[in-house]
């Protein structure tokens, strides 16, 4: 992994899903837009080795939370779901990529959920969502993955996920 | 040689780091929410005043009508006015027995940039340097939308009054009785907010403006807000309504707000 260019990936995606261009994407009176955290969540979950899955996992949480309005929720929640995902991938590849939009949709809403509660305990009055907004983000994710997949695994690239070389030891593989 | 921790041990020191964030104070980790947002300032709000200029244009197809924003401008400015005048005339009444002190000189308005936009908040460019506090009024072309919630030296945070964790006094003005009902509103997390536990004898109708009600310091006079947009039997308690506020404007179209402030240093 190039570290440098994973955090400039990072604070790239924080500007924008925080930024006012994401509501050229936004649905319904309600302001639904896609999480392109949780589209990179399952690519670096999916296509790092184990070690680095962890870091990247919890890396993405964090600049959630700064993009967000509470620091920590997303840390934790982005972070356990994120191991999740690296370690069913040792059971099921997760190659093709109506799976990884699965995946997307079930890591969006159990992130959401763990971070709801988390957020209740520090702010309970700061940034509910109701389940049907969780649902519907998730839902929006999962969709826009078949068409941000080509970006998303060459930016994944640039970063040096996803390449393996020959005759390296992948660890945790 | 190079110190490469097991994968059981990496996870968990991550996991406590998200936790001393989580059990940090908000105040405390906010400031790094803040440092992002004053970091980045610029790229956030592009594209932010695009749908205030996309409409101005628009209004230009025809003389006979005005766009969205200026009618929600105009008829803020028009439901403030009737609003003092009720307040005038009770002014007038009160004059006859007792003179009234002059208004007061030390309230003033700070004008601030919105920077970013959240759910139910809006992050400004003007902070505790500027005389800003916590609890302030923040008006959205003259119409209350929100209150301060987090301020520090340069920037701060608003609270939107869809927001439930805005909680604000406020007047639901009867112009056919020619009386205020005073309530407590906030928000739904949505779009709207809501006035809970009002007395069901008090005779509300939808169209009717809510106003933030006057508060010593921060607020004057009775500013607009919203109207009722729908009065319902509380399901818990059948004597009491339950009141949905539509708030006046369309926080989308707003670049701009001011905070009522109060001035120190003037006698």
């Amino acid at each position: 992994m190039k570290w440098l260019r994973f955090i400039l990936l990072l604070l790239f995606v924080a500007v924008l899903q925080s930024g006012t261009v994401m509501n050229i994407f936004a649905l319904t009176a309600r302001h639904i837009k896609p999480n392109i955290f949780l589209l990179l969540l399952v690519y670096f979950a999916i296509n790092c080795d184990s070690f680095d899955a962890i870091i990247t996992s919890f890396a993405v949480g964090f600049a959630a939370d700064l993009a967000g309005a509470v620091m920590g929720p997303h840390i934790i929640s982005y972070g356990l779901v994120g191991v999740a995902v690296a370690y069913v991938r040792n059971i099921i590849l997760l190659k093709k990529t109506n799976q990884q939009a699965a995946a997307i949709f079930a890591a969006g809403i159990f992130v959401e959920l763990i971070a709801v509660l988390l957020t209740g305990l520090k702010a309970s009055g700061l940034a509910k969502m109701d389940g049907m907004e969780i649902f519907a983000v998730a839902a929006y994710s999962a969709i826009l993955w078949f068409m941000l997949k080509l970006p998303i695994t060459a930016a994944g690239k640039w970063t040096g996920a996803g390449i393996f070389h020959f005759g390296a030891r992948q660890m945790g593989r | 040689m190079r110190f490469k921790p097991s994968k059981l041990t990496l996870f968990i020191s991550l996991v406590l780091l998200g936790f001393i964030f989580l059990l940090t104070p908000q105040n405390i980790t906010s400031r790094l929410n803040f440092a992002f947002i004053g970091i980045f300032r610029f790229f956030l709000n592009v594209g932010s005043s695009a749908v205030y200029y996309q409409q101005s244009e628009n209004s230009k197809v025809s003389p006979f009508f005005v766009p969205r924003h200026e009618y929600d401008k105009l008829w803020v400015a028009y439901t403030n006015l009737q609003s003092q005048i009720g307040e005038q005339k009770k002014q007038i009444e009160e004059l006859g027995k007792v003179r009234m002190t002059e208004p007061d000189p030390a309230t003033g308005l700070v004008l601030a940039k919105i920077v970013n936009r959240r759910k139910q908040e809006f992050i400004i460019n003007k902070g505790t340097a500027d005389g800003l506090a916590n609890g302030q009024y923040v008006l959205g072309d003259n119409a209350v939308i929100g209150c301060i919630t987090q301020a520090q030296a340069d920037i701060s945070s608003v609270r939107l009054i869809t927001s439930s964790a805005c909680k604000l006094a406020v007047k639901i003005s009867a112009p056919d009785a020619d009386v205020y009902f005073n309530g407590t509103m906030a928000g739904d997390d949505k779009n709207g907010a809501k006035i809970p536990n009002v007395p069901k004898k008090y005779d509300i109708k939808e169209g009717y403006y809510v106003y933030a009600a006057a508060a010593p310091g921060f607020l004057q006079s009775p500013r607009i807000l919203g109207r009722v947009l729908k009065c319902t039997v509380d399901q818990s308690n059948p004597v009491l309504w339950e009141i949905d506020i539509a708030p006046a404007y369309n926080f989308d179209n707003l670049t701009d707000v001011a905070v009522i402030v109060l001035k120190t240093g003037i006698n």
